[in-house]
């Protein structure tokens, strides 16, 4: 499985007028005649687009875990669908830091509920000694 | 307002009694949303799966975030997977993927990829995901269509314009139930196939830890002979060259012995040898070798074949 839009050099979701263009002019014989009979049909370029996505969404996947170069990920899929080297983000280790943000938030929170609790307190129990006092 | 920030997924996860299940879970809907043909029976036994794991009420969600495009959940499930679990705990967690995937017996073309997806998630070779996938099959694992070929669409085309007129002559009910039945006694087998292909296995491993225990001891032995030979080697040649240096002509220069050293040769090396020893080398660190590749590699090649250069232009010299 190749990826034609990128070995034509087309977006994703190029117009049929687009493809056909960019089939003319593209020099290798076997490419243009792949090009005109899977993007140039619409049904097959229904289910085309359907695993193309797929793969490009498994290229993401196996980049963000670090397995570009797994055994399974060979040929022609592992050279059009690798997407470019990039920083590795830790989808569980933003999940623990969103948890702890969560937790410290909560914590806080229940904390100045307690203060707010014992000042309320102490200013009862003055304005009732004052008020047995004056009265 | 802190659950507003948090995925679905990841409130299940949390929420969840123990997280791998969960996320073997999300995977599993994964494949099982990306079949051909969905039944009945797959959806009853992932709903069984979910009970077990003690979401029984969280499978509906699980789908739905296995059919949308979720990257990050999908990416977190498998972190969560890789991280928690070794590999053998991934082995049973294959098998389901593959018996979910393959349940109406085609794999689709998505599945296809998911499933060496997973196998690369497990840590499992293409030998070894062919083996297991023919064990709980029992049909080889092909490659792949490529639908990006003409000649796929020509083949297809051929296929499937008989198929398309038997199905219309079908009513779509009897379809089904032959579906059913079909699937129901493919299930039945599959089972027995798979109890045997479990039995198959755990006799290989035996046998491979024994083989692989006798081969250890076998290297061992064979590890000391060495040892014990290269010793008495060793002791022989000195003593052969004690005997020897005193009558024999006395040793050479030490840029001579220099210069046969680079050329990898020892000290009694005759001039066709040098020779040859020379071109080997000069092959092997020729500079035009490395075109192409990092200019230290380079430069650290033609260092070397200057090196040898040298030394063997001394040699014709002097020798």
């Amino acid at each position: 499985m190749r990826d034609l839009y990128h070995r034509l050099d087309i977006p994703r979701h190029a117009t049929p007028d687009t493809i056909a263009r960019a089939a003319a002019r593209c020099a290798n014989q076997t490419l243009q005649a792949d090009a005109k009979s899977v993007l140039g049909i619409d049904a097959h370029r229904e289910v085309y687009d359907e695993l193309h996505g797929l793969l490009s969404d498994l290229g993401q996947l196996r980049a963000g875990l670090g397995m570009t170069h797994a055994p399974h990920w060979c040929g022609d899929v592992a050279n059009d669908f690798s997407p470019p080297p990039e920083r590795i983000v830790s989808r569980q280790a933003q999940l623990t830091a969103k948890l702890e943000i969560a937790l410290a938030r909560h914590q806080s929170r229940q904390r100045r509920r307690g203060w707010f609790a014992l000042v309320t307190l102490a200013a009862l129990s003055t304005a009732y000694a004052a008020g047995r006092f004056w009265s | 307002m802190a659950p507003a920030h948090f995925s679905s997924f990841e409130l299940l996860l949390l929420k969840s009694r123990y997280q791998p299940d969960t996320a073997a879970l999300l995977l599993l809907a994964w494949v099982f949303v990306n079949k051909r043909v969905v039944l009945d029976e797959d959806r009853h036994y992932l709903e069984a799966l979910a009970h077990g794991y003690r979401h029984t009420q969280d499978l509906d969600t699980l789908l739905a975030i296995a059919a949308g495009r979720n990257l990050t959940d999908i990416q977190l499930a498998a972190e969560v997977l890789l991280h928690e679990w070794v590999d053998e705990q991934f082995l049973p967690f294959l098998c389901r993927a593959i018996g979910l995937a393959t349940s109406d017996g085609v794999l689709s073309l998505r599945n296809h990829h998911i499933l060496r997806f997973l196998a690369d998630l497990s840590g499992v070779g293409p030998a070894a995901f062919a083996r297991l996938f023919r064990e709980i099959t029992g049909q080889p694992l092909a490659t792949p269509d490529d639908p990006s070929r003409h000649l796929y669409w020509q083949e297809n085309a051929t296929a499937d314009a008989p198929h398309a007129a038997q199905s219309d002559t079908d009513t779509s009910t009897v379809e089904k139930k032959t579906l059913w039945q079909r699937w129901h006694a493919k299930r039945q087998s599959a089972r027995t196939r798979r109890q045997q292909a479990r039995e198959k296995l755990h006799q290989r491993q035996a046998r491979e830890r024994q083989e692989e225990a006798r081969r250890q001891t076998r290297e061992q032995q064979d590890k000391e002979r060495r040892k014990a030979y290269e010793r008495q080697e060793q002791q022989r040649q000195k003593q052969e060259r004690q005997q020897d240096t005193p009558g024999s002509a006395p040793p050479p220069h030490y840029r001579i012995r220099l210069a046969l050293r680079i050329l990898e040769l020892d000290e009694y090396a005759s001039r066709h040898e040098i020779k040859q020893a020379y071109r080997r080398l000069a092959q092997r660190h020729h500079p035009d070798r490395f075109y192409g590749q990092s200019d230290l590699r380079i430069a650290l090649a033609s260092q070397r074949f200057q090196r040898i250069k040298d030394a063997y232009d001394y040699l014709m010299q002097n020798a």
